[in-house]
């Protein structure tokens, strides 16, 4: 059984169109995705999309995923249970971040596969790695403006990555295509820059830009783009909530986009029958990732008694796309220091609209430790979870106190993965059924 | 001027527009289109207030984790980057 | 290099930082030290519910005490005193009902019976089918979510050294009194207070006492903002919901249903299974709930012992070792009882009798 939050699956790199889209040019996203669904299709697997999985738990023998479909609340129960959770998209804090206007990078691309839609007229794209000119040149090919590429990288750091990218040359070539029509077209590339403010009240009207040191602070220099509408990316982060709820200790490896599920190559972790796949334990990538799936089912089988051998050339084509993989996510987090771009004033935690200086002053006060910020300040009680201020908020203790980031580990995630309309749980009952426990002793 | 990058704008083909409604104003979208995108292409951006100082928000992330698209639908909250837009869809927000 | 203290608390929640506070005024050099942040255990996750309705008769007094306590905190901790309702939905419950909080007004809580028009015009969302209901004025909540920043500021003002990250892993005794050895330097202490919530038992047993301590694993869960649909805090008749709406908008869920997991691993899991009939209950109770998301649900362990009294004395065998917890209602009579422990330690006689840990646990508490 395939369950997965989306209409289709794919993920969010081969994200299917929505049913709006009656037809459109193929791109190599599409053809991907399209070819992933057909082969799924013809599979037998069962699919239940749209669907959320709110908490899995650990019962006897087997697991229990607790899902959510059409408001209705569901369970399964399995034997074996590989979670292929992938990634969330980081975003630096930078005064108007919480624009209407503003998306992420990754989200952006969202918009293109699903909608085929704009994020507005001229857009600002903002981002490292090679995900800002993949956005960019999406919007040049679906009719719109780029009104300039930002991104912290230099040309530089991307001549010293050439050695681990030669491995794709296709990727390559298809990255060193986008870069020259976006030059052909005249569009400003700033390399080695950031955006470190986006102005405007409902809506955005434009950034202001600095170039960055090498330690990722801002330098002096403002220039100052006229846009309708941002792209802001700030890397990719594994996302290890639902691993985490089933009992998967998580680690340190900025190398692998920050804190990751602690998981073998093969996909087994520390708690029985539970398998990891993909960028959820390291983000190393799609290509990367579809291989690691394959590994991860090899072992699931065998955990199930059905017998399947291990495939070294499998093993070593994994490895190869990972090298690459592993390069892009370095190069995401050159000159990102998650809090370099933020004012006292700026709103770190978008949920509860708290600054960076609530946030310091908290942690002056005693509070070390990311549970610790959440329960005084509530920065990461929100409606997100802590998803988008956890590393700025880990970041900021970690200057107070001098300590390593690794040794500050994010919030206890609490369950549910999703929030969960009260009335899915509940469902239809009779009160006299609710199996209500002896009362507390007088 | 050479394009290495093609345009495809003119290439996409889209089901038919049916109408909607946020807070009352009256909208068109293409059945089926995901809402996110149809508010943001109807040049609906401020989907919402923000609780802590009531600043205006609207969609972000895009992938139903940062709920900063929240709208209400029949009375519920939901993520507008999961619904897909139908005919005479109410769309409501606490703006 | 180690260090010196007069007395050394083991727990840094509510009783051992309000102890610890109150030796402290007393002349006392305490150092108080957490396996965690101060106040991130059942005193830092529980659902806040200050309610005389809840509390057990024997311990009435001590819970009258406590709501003062919590009032004199105030804005710190988000206390508000709301008033609140227990309701009845079965003719068992309207019994039980009419049972229990005869006994709890009759104890000296401000209890009163009170009609179905007076609760519906009072709360107007509620069910209608509310069938017997208590008020209480005197009940309320606090945000528990405070408790840690509060006390590492009280801690600070009266210049008693906390240490966050310092599990002790294993106690020794030399001339001078108590030898803790944890990851980093030794702490010395001539006395030693151990409130160390539900883990107790492991740590009693560093100093060869085993303690009859268990752990209850209770279920909070807290909605995302809504618009205005509670005032006050609303129990049932069982116990087995609390549920209130906070000035924020969002509302909490609690009512101690059962989660699964132990101190000793370290993490408490929700488990749908009592999750569900929890938001059941309170959907029933408050049928607009149906619409809210819930956002966050998480377990806290409460310790008690088979008589469900507090321990509150000297630790059985091991003089100059005092203990503290196990106490029903830990979150409202806490600070109370931490100042009465630390009175006790001081060698003053309390204001109210502590709960001697030595006592046979089989009889009712003396």
């Amino acid at each position: 059984m395939l369950i997965d939050e989306q209409g289709q699956a794919g993920g969010q790199v081969w994200r299917a169109k929505d049913r709006s889209i009656l037809s459109a040019p193929a791109t190599p996203e599409s053809r991907s995705g399209d070819n992933l669904r057909e082969r799924l299709a013809a599979s037998g697997v069962r699919q239940m999309t749209d669907t959320r999985v709110w908490q899995i738990e650990r019962q006897g023998e087997h697991w229990v995923i607790h899902t959510l479909r059409n408001g209705a609340a569901g369970r399964l129960h399995s034997r074996a249970v590989i979670l292929a959770t992938g990634a969330r998209e980081e975003a630096q804090p930078v005064r108007g971040w919480t624009t209407p206007g503003v998306i992420g990078l990754a989200g952006a691309t969202a918009l293109f596969k699903q909608s085929i839609r704009l994020p507005g007229r001229a857009s600002v794209v903002a981002g490292a790695g090679p995900l800002v000119f993949f956005v960019a040149s999406e919007i040049r090919r679906l009719g719109g403006t780029v009104a300039a590429v930002v991104t912290p990288n230099t040309r530089a750091d991307w001549l010293a990555r050439l050695p681990s990218m030669v491995a794709r040359p296709d990727l390559l070539w298809r990255g060193g295509r986008w870069v020259a029509d976006l030059m052909l077209a005249g569009v400003p590339i700033y390399w080695g820059h950031a955006v470190k403010s986006v102005s405007g009240d409902d809506q955005v009207t434009g950034v202001t830009l600095c170039r960055l040191a090498a330690d990722g602070t801002p330098l002096p220099g403002d220039i100052g783009i006229a846009a309708d509408s941002v792209c802001l990316g700030g890397g990719l982060a594994p996302s290890t909530e639902a691993a985490q709820l089933a009992g998967v200790a998580i680690r340190y490896r900025p190398e692998l986009g920050g804190w990751v599920s602690e998981a073998e190559l093969d996909g087994s972790t520390a708690r029985e029958g539970l398998f990891l796949a993909g960028d959820g334990c390291g983000i190393r990538g799609a290509v990367a990732a579809e291989l690691h799936g394959q590994i991860v089912a090899r072992t699931a089988l065998r955990h199930i008694g059905q017998a399947s051998a291990s495939d070294p050339a499998l093993e070593r084509a994994y490895r190869r796309a990972s090298r690459f993989g592993e390069a892009m996510t370095v190069l995401s987090a050159l000159r990102a220091d998650p809090i370099g771009l933020a004012t006292p004033d700026t709103i770190v935690c978008r949920c509860e609209s708290l600054t960076r200086r609530t946030i310091e002053v908290e942690i002056e006060s005693g509070a070390v430790s990311s549970n610790a910020v959440k329960s005084g300040q509530r920065a990461g009680m929100g409606p997100c979870g802590g998803k988008y201020c956890q590393s700025s908020v880990a970041r900021l203790i970690a200057l107070h106190e001098n300590r390593a980031l690794s040794e500050i580990a994010p919030p206890t995630p609490r369950p549910p993965i999703r929030p969960v309309p009260v009335s899915a749980l509940a469902g239809d009952f009779d009160y006299d059924d609710l199996p209500m426990p002896k009362p507390a002793p007088l | 001027m050479i394009r290495l990058v093609p345009d495809h704008s003119a290439r996409i083909q889209r089901t038919e527009k049916v109408p909607f409604t946020f807070d009352g104003v009256a909208l068109m979208g293409c059945a089926g289109e995901n809402l996110a995108a149809a508010l943001m292409q109807a040049g609906v951006l401020h989907l919402r207030n923000a609780p802590g100082d009531g600043a205006p928000r609207g969609a972000f992330c895009m992938m139903a984790l940062c709920q900063e698209c929240v709208v209400f639908v029949d009375g519920q909250s939901v993520e507008s980057c999961r619904l897909t837009v139908s005919s005479g869809l109410v769309v409501k927000s606490r703006r | 290099m180690s260090e010196n203290h007069d007395i050394a608390v083991i727990g840094g929640g509510i009783m051992g930082c309000a102890a610890a506070l109150r030796l402290a005024s007393g002349g006392m050099a305490p150092i108080v030290l957490d396996r965690g942040d101060l106040g991130q255990g059942a005193s830092g996750v529980n659902a806040g519910t200050l309610s005389l309705q809840i509390k057990r008769v024997r311990l009435m007094p001590y819970a009258l005490k406590g709501h003062e306590e919590w009032a004199r905190m105030g804005d710190a901790v988000g206390f508000r005193r709301t008033g609140g309702y227990t309701l009845a939905f079965t003719e068992r419950e309207a019994e039980l009902l009419t049972e229990r909080q005869t006994l709890k007004a009759e104890a000296g809580a401000p209890i009163e019976f009170v009609t179905n028009n007076q609760i519906l015009t009072a709360e107007p969302n509620l069910t209608r089918r509310v069938l017997a209901a208590s008020y209480c004025r005197e009940d309320g909540y606090a945000n528990s979510s405070l408790t840690g920043q509060y006390y590492r500021g009280r801690l600070r003002e009266a210049s008693v050294p906390y240490r966050e990250r310092c599990a002790v892993t294993s106690i020794t005794r030399d001339t001078q009194g108590f030898v803790l050895h944890t990851g980093g330097p030794a702490i010395k202490a001539r006395r030693i207070l151990l409130a160390a919530g539900a883990w107790l038992k492991p740590v009693a047993a560093m100093l060869g006492v085993d303690l009859p301590v268990d752990a209850r694993i209770n279920t909070v869960s807290v909605t995302e903002r809504m618009p205005p649909l509670l005032t006050t805090v609303i129990g049932h008749a069982t116990g087995l919901l609390t549920m209130k709406q906070k000035g924020n908008g969002t509302i909490l869920i609690g009512g101690g249903w059962q989660g699964r997991g132990t101190p000793q691993e370290g993490r408490g899991e929700v488990t749908a299974d009592s999750l569900i009939p929890n938001l059941s209950l309170a959907q029933f109770a408050l049928p607009e709930l149906g619409q809210a998301r819930v956002l966050r649900s998480w377990t806290g362990f409460e310790a008690n012992v088979p008589d469900f009294y507090p321990l509150a004395g000297e630790l059985p065998g091991v003089p100059d070792a005092f203990v503290l917890g196990c106490v029903r209602g830990g979150y409202t009579i806490g600070p109370y009882i931490g100042r009465l422990m630390g009175e006790f330690i001081l060698g003053h006689s309390p204001e109210m009798p502590v709960f001697d840990p030595g006592r046979d646990f089989e009889k009712d508490a003396t």
